[in-house]
């Protein structure tokens, strides 16, 4: 189908009748600016050829232009299968449609409303729309060759129309017959699986997901039942064990009551036979203590008398030597005391030595005493020169007047000028020199000076003057001499302020010879640097101290010789040796020390002799003192020992018959000990041990006959639920569902692989169906873009699905390529898939605003692309930019814009 | 159904010396006629009351109520053929744990016997803390004899020596205890286990082979394995014995369903062991190698014939080559099976599509089917060595063809 015109009236901002056209069959470029109306127009005529007249709807009343009440309507002229048609739609009031077919040059009418609407469309799609306005979808091929502003993007094709272009193609992907199959193949799995291959569940859910979640079902209940069985079964081994260790529990009872028994009996003679062995080992004590007791005080008698008779020996001893020690002593202090009597005539010398030390300290004092004053004296001395001296050149100082250094410099300016200003008169001054040769005169008639000048030959005579000079020689000749006429008296001016200057700077100073000044000037540096000399001297002497310290040293200093020579009035004449003193002193005191240690000495060893004495005296006399003593005692303790009243001969025998009875004792006591060791343990221990033990197992067995109760009740309430039945029942359950869900699972498993291999087999046979197609639009892509993108891969439905570009050879989904170039690949697909359905006859593309992210350089190859498919393909550009298709060779440009204009009335 | 109430004698099985009732030769040591024998007992055991069925699927609670109604039959048997006592040799029930009622309807039945029942507990039914054997119905029935000892009793003929099973697992041969001792009386065993010779991975309460003679025993009933089996001694005399489970328990069952009926003229003489049919259902393998068109419908018709199918349970094995066009005789089958016998179970996991059948593939119109079904046929083949989709096995791939047939017939209709 292709179009020839179209008519619009009453339709959105159509509101007066705009007719565009005779549209070429080749290129056609409809441009106009935004809001005129090119997407509206292209609606209308997607209106007019896919729509019902009948169709309602707010969409519908919204063609109405705004505001206005007109009756949308379109007509179309288009050729179609060889023939032209026109058809007329009315929309929402008194809608009509009639379609005319051109028979002999005029248009007849050939069908009319719903039969119009449907004849129409059959031309282009088999999908006729629900209701409401027709969609992409519902276009057929259209679907393809219209494309509406933004939306170049290619979806997937609808089912009919991909075998509208599979069958365009001459292949057949699928024989006629397979269709209704394949439904049934799609329909089986679609009942089993979801779309994307999931097992169905909820309501949807297919018998084999049901019997799944049944047999999950089955099988938790049954891990519930195969616990309660397990359960059971614990509970009987539980009941079991527990009654084992009941009877074992028993057994031990029993066994350790037959022990306990017979050990009771051994207990009982255990314990009489260790209360004899008791008994047996106080009779033994009490006898070993009897012996002990009266040996003792048999041994104690004697050892008393022994002793008595050995402090008698001892107090004898005592006494005869007690007079010796007694003569030692008298003669060891009378020793002391002369000892002590020679110390002490020694120490009588002390005060006479102490006495040539002092002296010998004191001449020492005033020794250092004169060396100091002399020393402070001559620092007053020199002080006081230096003092005097720089008094001296201070009053010189005082009385120098001379300038200072700014002054001088000022003079030496003034000076200057003065000079400078003589040199100016001087030059400004007319000179005339006479030279006499004899002695004559020359008078000054005009001149600095007027006057005579005597001339002495050979010696010149110098005339200045200004503005003349002259000079008469007389009797010979007047000179005259003329310059120019200069400052002269500004010169002399200024020389005169020079020397005014200088006066008054050289007044003080009553000289103003510069060499003068100057000399004044060194004669004051040099005073200056004197008295900068003379403080510093002064300063030295001082050594950082005051003068008036330095005096309050020397009265100090004096103060003390006085002192000294009051106590030596000779030494102010004679001053005294301190070295020979000293060494007098020291001599004195070296032998006095001497002669004091030795007595000393002596006396120490006097009264150490005479303490020994002493000591080894009372030593003496405290061992007679202790020996009396002793006696004393052992007199008392002998009376207590034989207070008894035996004799030695009565204890004797006493004695024997306490050892006869303790050997008894012991003999007893050994016998009982034998008994005793046959027991190889203590029975009463034993006997306590196992009576413990009969009551722990008598417990144990207690609880475990507790334990034994409660878990025969729990066996029987096992038991009772028949764990085992209810078991076997849901294992065959599961049993029965296993077996149930495997045959489903096959079948599924069946339909699964029916229907992949299904998808496969159709995807082989689409891939060969759309090779040639992906072949076209890939060498348009290329001729476009370049070789970059690869190759173009569609998917089943020719929907561009990727690029596989021949760097990486993996496909790349378009959302990773450019807008620009996305936009270029829907382009050469869809103008790839014209070309297929525009094999039989020639069919309308419509490009409405597209190629809008294409630079101008692509644009250039795309519409060298439309040119060529314009020789199978009627292109329609809507756009706002006829510039950009100027290129296009012989396309028809019609300005939607004039239309309209020129349509208004 | 109804249960059967009446028992056959097993002339299928023929032990070594072929006893026959009426034919008591010398041989055995007894010439009396076993209507004079000195006693008359049925030895049944491995009733497995209350057992799992899971391999029939919906009709467990079919087959465990069989078992109940064998036991009828027993106590019937006992009734009809004169028989003095019955013994049980253990595994009366399937487990401890059985429902309570169970237990009661097994005390009924045998509480409905007219003559006195001994019953030892097996392995299965063991004499544990909480076993059926506490159960208070065994106190009602007076001479209904749980033997919980190992201690002779005196019985109607003689003197019963019951070996009672006490754990699931021993090593110990039961029969250990019972001495030699002398008398007239006849001594008859009871015991549970396997007797050596019987290939298990490791000893299972183990009976020496010449208990009987060992232990100086007339008759040793035994129980546990469910086939009937005899063990003659050395003199040809079968004093050693299985009776099998009185009812089958599934599929491939060698000779069970049966009780023995056990006639002994007097100590020392020669038993005459006769096995009686208790059994009500019949547990049939059908099996065919499918090799050529007609064999399916072979099988048909063979499944069609079989008689008394109310009480068959079938498992039915095909394998081999299925034509397409063969496939709705399968459904038939199916249907047949479903409808007749209270149980079935087709196993045509080893059924592969014909490569004769390959003429429907190349009926198919060129394109997608044919290439589908072409690809399918291919994967179909076990012996098939390219790329294999996942989930693409030969069964799967199979039943994939099959489905495939049945759109397009249906389509075509």
């Amino acid at each position: 189908m292709i179009l020839r015109s179209i008519r619009v009236s009453g339709w959105r901002c159509f509101a007066d009748a705009v007719a565009v056209g005779p549209f070429k069959e080749d290129l056609n470029v409809i441009h106009a600016p935004n809001a005129t109306g090119k997407s509206t127009l292209f609606e209308a005529m997607i209106r007019a050829l896919l729509d019902a007249h009948r169709v309602g709807g707010r969409e519908v009343e919204a063609l109405r232009p705004w505001g206005r009440q007109l009756t949308p309507t379109v007509t179309v002229e288009f050729a179609h299968g060889g023939h032209e048609y026109r058809i007329t739609k009315r929309f929402l009031d008194s809608p009509s449609s009639r379609l005319e077919r051109q028979e002999g040059g005029r248009f007849v009418s050939l069908a009319e409303a719903g039969k119009a609407d449907d004849t129409v469309r059959a031309m282009l799609s088999r999908n006729a729309p629900g209701r409401g306005l027709s969609r992409p979808e519902n276009w057929g091929l259209a679907q393809v060759l219209w494309i509406t502003q933004g939306a170049l993007a290619l979806a997937a094709l609808s089912g009919d129309l991909v075998s509208d272009i599979r069958s365009s193609l001459g292949q057949q992907v699928a024989e006629p017959s397979a269709s209704p199959i394949e439904h049934k193949v799609e329909e089986a799995y679609l009942r089993i699986f979801t779309p994307g291959g999931k097992l169905r569940s909820g309501r949807e859910a297919p018998p084999v997901a049901q019997l799944g979640e049944k047999l999950e079902a089955a099988r938790a209940e049954r891990a519930v039942a195969l616990a309660r069985q397990r359960a059971y079964e614990e509970a009987s081994r539980r009941v079991e064990e527990l009654r084992a260790a009941r009877a074992q529990a028993r057994y031990d009872a029993e066994a350790i009551g037959e022990v306990l028994k017979g050990t009771r009996d051994r207990a009982e003679l255990f314990q009489k036979l260790t209360s004899d062995r008791n008994r047996g080992e106080e009779s033994l004590k009490a006898e070993e203590a009897r012996y002990a007791d009266l040996k003792r005080r048999m041994e104690d008698i004697a050892a008393s008398r022994t002793e008595m008779a050995e402090v008698a020996g001892s107090i004898r001893e005592i006494e005869t030597d007690l007079p010796l020690h007694e003569r030692e002593l008298r003669q060891r202090d009378r020793e002391a005391e002369e000892a002590r009597s020679s110390l002490e005539d020694a120490r009588r010398d002390r005060p006479k030595v102490d006495a040539a030390r002092e002296l010998a300290e004191q001449a020492r004092l005033f020794a250092e005493n004169a060396r100091a004053l002399d020393a402070l004296e001559d620092t007053l001395r020199k002080v006081a020169a230096a003092l005097e001296a720089l008094d001296q050149r201070k009053r010189e100082r005082g009385e120098l007047v001379a300038p200072d250094d700014s002054t001088l410099n000022a003079i030496r300016k003034a000076v200057k000028k003065r000079d400078e200003a003589q040199i100016l008169i001087e030059s400004s001054l007319i000179a005339l020199e006479v030279v006499s040769e004899k002695h004559g005169r020359l008078i000054i008639v005009t001149g600095e000076q007027p006057g005579e000048v005597e001339l002495s030959p050979g010696i010149p005579a110098r005339v200045t003057g200004s503005p003349e000079v002259v000079a008469d020689l007389p009797g010979l000749a007047r000179l005259r001499a003329s310059g120019p006429a200069g400052s002269v008296g500004e010169h002399r001016a200024a020389r005169a302020e020079a020397d005014r200057e200088l006066q008054r700077l050289t007044r003080p100073f009553a000289t103003s010879d510069l060499e003068s000044l100057e000399g004044l000037i060194e004669k004051r540096r040099a005073l200056d640097k004197s008295i900068g000399d003379a403080e510093n001297q002064v300063e030295t002497w001082l050594s950082g101290r005051t003068l008036d310290v330095i005096q309050r040293q020397h009265s100090e200093l004096q103060a003390i010789r006085a002192n000294i020579i009051q106590d030596h009035p000779d030494w102010q004449k004679t001053p005294p040796d301190p070295p020979a003193l000293k060494a007098a002193a020291d001599a004195a005191s070296q032998a006095f020390v001497g002669r004091v240690e030795k007595a000393e000495s002596d006396w120490d060893g006097a009264q150490k002799a005479l303490d020994a004495a002493r000591k080894s005296a009372g030593q003496l006399g405290s061992r007679a003192e202790a020996a009396r003593t002793m006696t004393r005692s052992l007199e008392t303790r002998l009376a207590e020992l034989t207070a008894d009243g035996k004799s030695d001969e009565q204890r004797a025998v006493e004695l024997k018959g306490i050892a006869l009875s303790w050997d008894a004792a012991k003999a007893k006591l050994e016998e009982t000990d034998r008994k005793l060791s046959e027991f190889k343990d203590n029975p009463v221990d034993t006997a306590d041990r196992l009576q413990r033990q009969l009551q722990g197992a008598e417990e144990a067995a207690s609880q475990a006959r507790d334990a034994e109760k409660t878990e025969e009740g729990k066996l029987m309430t096992l038991g009772a639920e028949g764990t085992y039945s209810l078991l076997a029942v849901l294992e065959e359950k599961v049993a029965a569902l296993e077996s149930e869900v495997a045959a489903e699972e096959l079948r599924a498993g069946a339909i699964r692989l029916l229907r992949d291999t299904l998808v496969d087999c159709r995807a082989r046979a689409v891939a060969a169906v759309a090779g040639p197609v992906e072949s076209v639009a890939t060498q348009m892509i290329q001729r476009i873009a370049g070789g970059r993108l690869g190759r173009l891969h569609l998917g089943d439905s020719f929907e561009p699905a990727a690029v596989v570009p021949e760097s990486s050879g993996e496909g790349v989904s378009l959302e990773a390529v450019s807008g620009g170039e996305r936009e270029q690949i829907y382009l050469a697909t869809r103008l790839a898939l014209a070309e297929v359905l525009a094999r039989d006859e020639r069919q309308m593309v419509v490009l409405d605003d597209v190629m809008t992210f294409t630079d101008a350089g692509r644009m250039a190859r795309v519409m060298a692309i439309l040119e060529e498919e314009a020789r199978r393909l009627q292109i329609v550009v809507l756009t706002c930019h006829p510039e950009r298709y100027r290129g296009l060779t012989g396309a028809a440009f019609l300005d939607l814009d004039a239309l309209v204009h020129n349509a208004r009335p | 159904m109804a249960a059967k109430t009446s028992v056959r004698r097993r002339t299928d099985l023929r032990f070594p010396g072929k006893h026959d009732r009426a034919r008591i030769t010398s041989r055995y040591g007894n010439d009396r006629k076993g209507a004079d024998a000195a006693v008359k007992l049925i030895h049944t055991a491995d009733w497995q009351l209350g057992m799992k069925a899971a391999h029939v699927g919906g009709a467990a609670p079919r087959v465990r109520e069989e078992r109940l109604a064998a036991a009828r039959r027993v106590v019937a048997a006992a009734r009809e053929q004169g028989a003095e006592l019955i013994v049980i040799a253990g595994d009366t029930f399937e487990d401890n744990g059985v429902e309570r009622a169970l237990v009661q309807k097994a005390a009924d039945v045998l509480g409905s016997s007219p003559v006195p029942v001994f019953v030892i507990p097996g392995n299965h039914d063991p004499l544990t803390p909480g076993s059926v054997w506490e159960h208070p119905a065994w106190k009602t029935m007076e001479h209904v004899h749980v033997l919980r000892e190992q201690k002779p009793i005196d019985v109607p003929g003689g003197t019963l020596y019951p070996c009672p099973v006490k754990d699931k697992r021993s090593r110990k041969d039961p029969t250990a205890w019972i001495t030699p001792a002398a008398g007239d009386a006849i001594r008859i065993g009871l015991a549970h286990g396997t007797v050596e010779g019987v290939q298990q991975p490791e000893p299972d309460h183990p009976i020496a082979r010449d208990a009987a003679g060992r232990a100086g025993l007339d008759y040793l009933a035994l129980g546990h394995w469910h086939s009937t089996s005899v063990y003659p001694a050395a003199d040809g005399a079968v004093r050693m014995a299985y009776c099998g489970t009185h009812e089958a328990t599934g599929f491939g069952e060698r000779d069970s369903g049966n009780i023995l009926m056990v006639e002994i003229a007097g100590h020392g003489a020669a038993p005459m062991v006769t096995p009686l049919r208790t059994g009500g259902l019949t547990w049939k393998v059908f099996e065919k190698d499918l090799r050529q068109p007609g064999d399916l419908a072979g099988v048909r018709q063979v499944i069609e014939l079989h008689q008394d199918a109310d009480t068959t349970l079938v498992e039915l094995r095909v394998r081999g080559l299925l034509a397409a066009a063969e496939r709705d005789e399968l459904e038939r089958i199916r249907e047949i099976l479903a409808s007749r016998f209270p149980f079935h179970r087709v196993d045509s996991s080893g059924l592969r599509p014909s490569p004769a059948d390959s003429g429907w593939l190349a009926g198919l119109p060129p394109g997608l089917l044919q290439g589908l079904a072409a690809r399918l046929q291919e994967l179909s083949d076990p012996g098939y060595a390219g790329n294999r989709p996942q989930g693409g096995s030969p069964e799967a791939a199979s039943r994939a063809l099959m489905e495939l047939y049945t759109m397009i017939t249906e389509a075509s209709r």
